[in-house]
């Protein structure tokens, strides 16, 4: 039974994957990781350098053939991608891709006639804005200018899913915020699936509705943005009552003084662990980046 | 009311719903927004901030819930008559509760009993 209804969801899933693993050279980059992505979500990923998020985005889509697991887009095996369900999607990786023996505004013409939903307007204003020159070989434009070209390329395919590794790394703060407006906006409006890493918290909180926390090739927390802000907290203990601290937490540290510092979770009836209410405790509410130094640590 | 008398800090604890909720009560409360003005649409919150429009529509709906908004037919969201008169005392109690929750919270870290505690409060909402 669970498993019929495992594989519904699957096939609803803009993205899905299950068991996945994968290793690089004999290490370990993924560790078994399931993931599915609802229509019209918009799911950042986060994790620390290495932590496996390109590795795993580009085995979500079928670029890579993982040691074991299964990957699914829009309900077709990732790896077996017919031509209907690419047109669907688009994918901006960190590397630039090929074409690049083009100009930006060849590229885009070239490219836009396989999408049959191509904003050509929207190409041509967005080149301007992120200040491209049209005519220049993209071999030319410097790492950040072809990832910025990438991404006009995935914006203006209309995409039903939109797949984005790292792209606050090739934009200035003005730019950066206009891709979050138009993924912010293309997901409310055309339920756009979206999926992004980034290591840059802030973008994240503003756009994404859920979180992927990616941890050592594990997901360690999958959670509403609000979700995980109202249900964790930072409890600190000195150190005469640390001996009281709730077995649960999701990261633990003890400070030079003999203080204790956990990441604590409310329980089924909201409620933050007993020891919070301790005298000379002290339960701070955290921003998602001071959660995730604490649990990454 | 245009969309950039909202402030969001995307980073702060608080999530974005309840920072817009909190501005709105502060706006109205403090006469800035009146009744029947209308609020930006969704989109143009969203737009604005670069931030999720299911965002914004949990936060009007929370507000439209606690009585701040309402929905007007065609038009979208406007501040909603002023109901302070009609709400019970505990109805009006209730929208502090998160401040006397915060209140008993840091009185308990800083290890005060009750007593002195109330008291500088009696003070001060006698003044």
């Amino acid at each position: 039974m669970n498993a019929v209804l495992k594989e519904t969801a699957y096939a609803a899933a803009p993205l899905a994957v299950h068991g996945l693993t994968h290793s690089y050279e004999g290490s370990s980059v993924l560790r078994g990781v399931d993931l599915a992505l609802e229509p019209g979500s918009v799911l950042g990923l986060i994790g620390r350098n290495g932590a496996g998020k390109s590795t795993l985005i580009r085995a979500m889509l079928g670029l890579l053939q993982p040691l074991s697991g299964s990957a699914f887009v829009f309900g077709e095996p990732a790896l077996k991608l017919g031509d209907d369900a690419k047109a669907r999607l688009a994918y901006v990786p960190q590397q630039p891709e090929a074409l690049a023996w083009l100009t930006a505004q060849q590229m885009l013409d070239y490219v836009g006639r396989f999408y049959p939903r191509w904003d050509t307007e929207f190409a041509n204003r967005t080149l301007e804005r992120w200040n491209i020159q049209p005519n220049k070989l993209l071999a030319k434009l410097s790492p950040g200018e072809r990832q910025r070209v990438d991404l006009i390329r995935a914006l203006a395919s209309q995409p039903e899913l939109l797949v984005l590794d790292e792209p606050a790394a090739a934009l200035d703060p003005v730019a950066r915020r206009e891709l979050l407006r138009e993924v912010a906006l293309r997901a409310g409006e055309s339920g756009t699936t979206v999926l992004f890493s980034t290591h840059i918290v802030s973008d994240l909180e503003r756009v994404a509705s859920e979180i992927a926390f990616l941890h050592e090739g594990r997901l360690l927390l999958r959670c509403g943005v609000d979700e995980t802000k109202e249900r964790y907290a930072r409890l600190w203990l000195p150190a005469a009552k640390s001996a009281a601290a709730p077995a649960q937490a999701l990261s633990r540290r003890r400070h030079e003084d003999g203080s204790l510092s956990l990441v604590v979770e409310r329980d089924a009836h909201e409620q933050w662990p007993e020891a919070a209410k301790l005298a000379g405790a002290r339960l701070d509410a955290l921003g998602l980046e001071d959660l995730f130094v604490e649990i990454a640590e | 009311m245009d969309a950039s008398l909202l402030t969001i800090q995307p980073n702060a604890p608080e999530p974005i719903y309840r920072q817009i909720v909190e501005q709105l009560r502060r706006l109205i409360a403090s006469g800035q927004l009146g009744t029947g003005d209308l609020l930006p649409s969704v989109r143009d919150v969203a737009g604005f901030h670069a931030i999720n429009p299911m965002t914004v529509s949990r936060a009007y709906g929370l507000a439209e819930a606690e009585g701040l908004l309402e929905r007007l037919r065609g038009k979208g969201m406007a501040v909603a008559a002023t109901r302070r008169a009609s709400q019970t005392e505990n109805q009006r109690l209730a929208l502090l509760e998160p401040q006397l929750l915060e209140l008993a919270r840091h009185a308990r870290e800083l290890e005060l009993p009750a007593e002195p505690v109330l008291r500088r409060l009696t003070r001060l909402l006698d003044d």
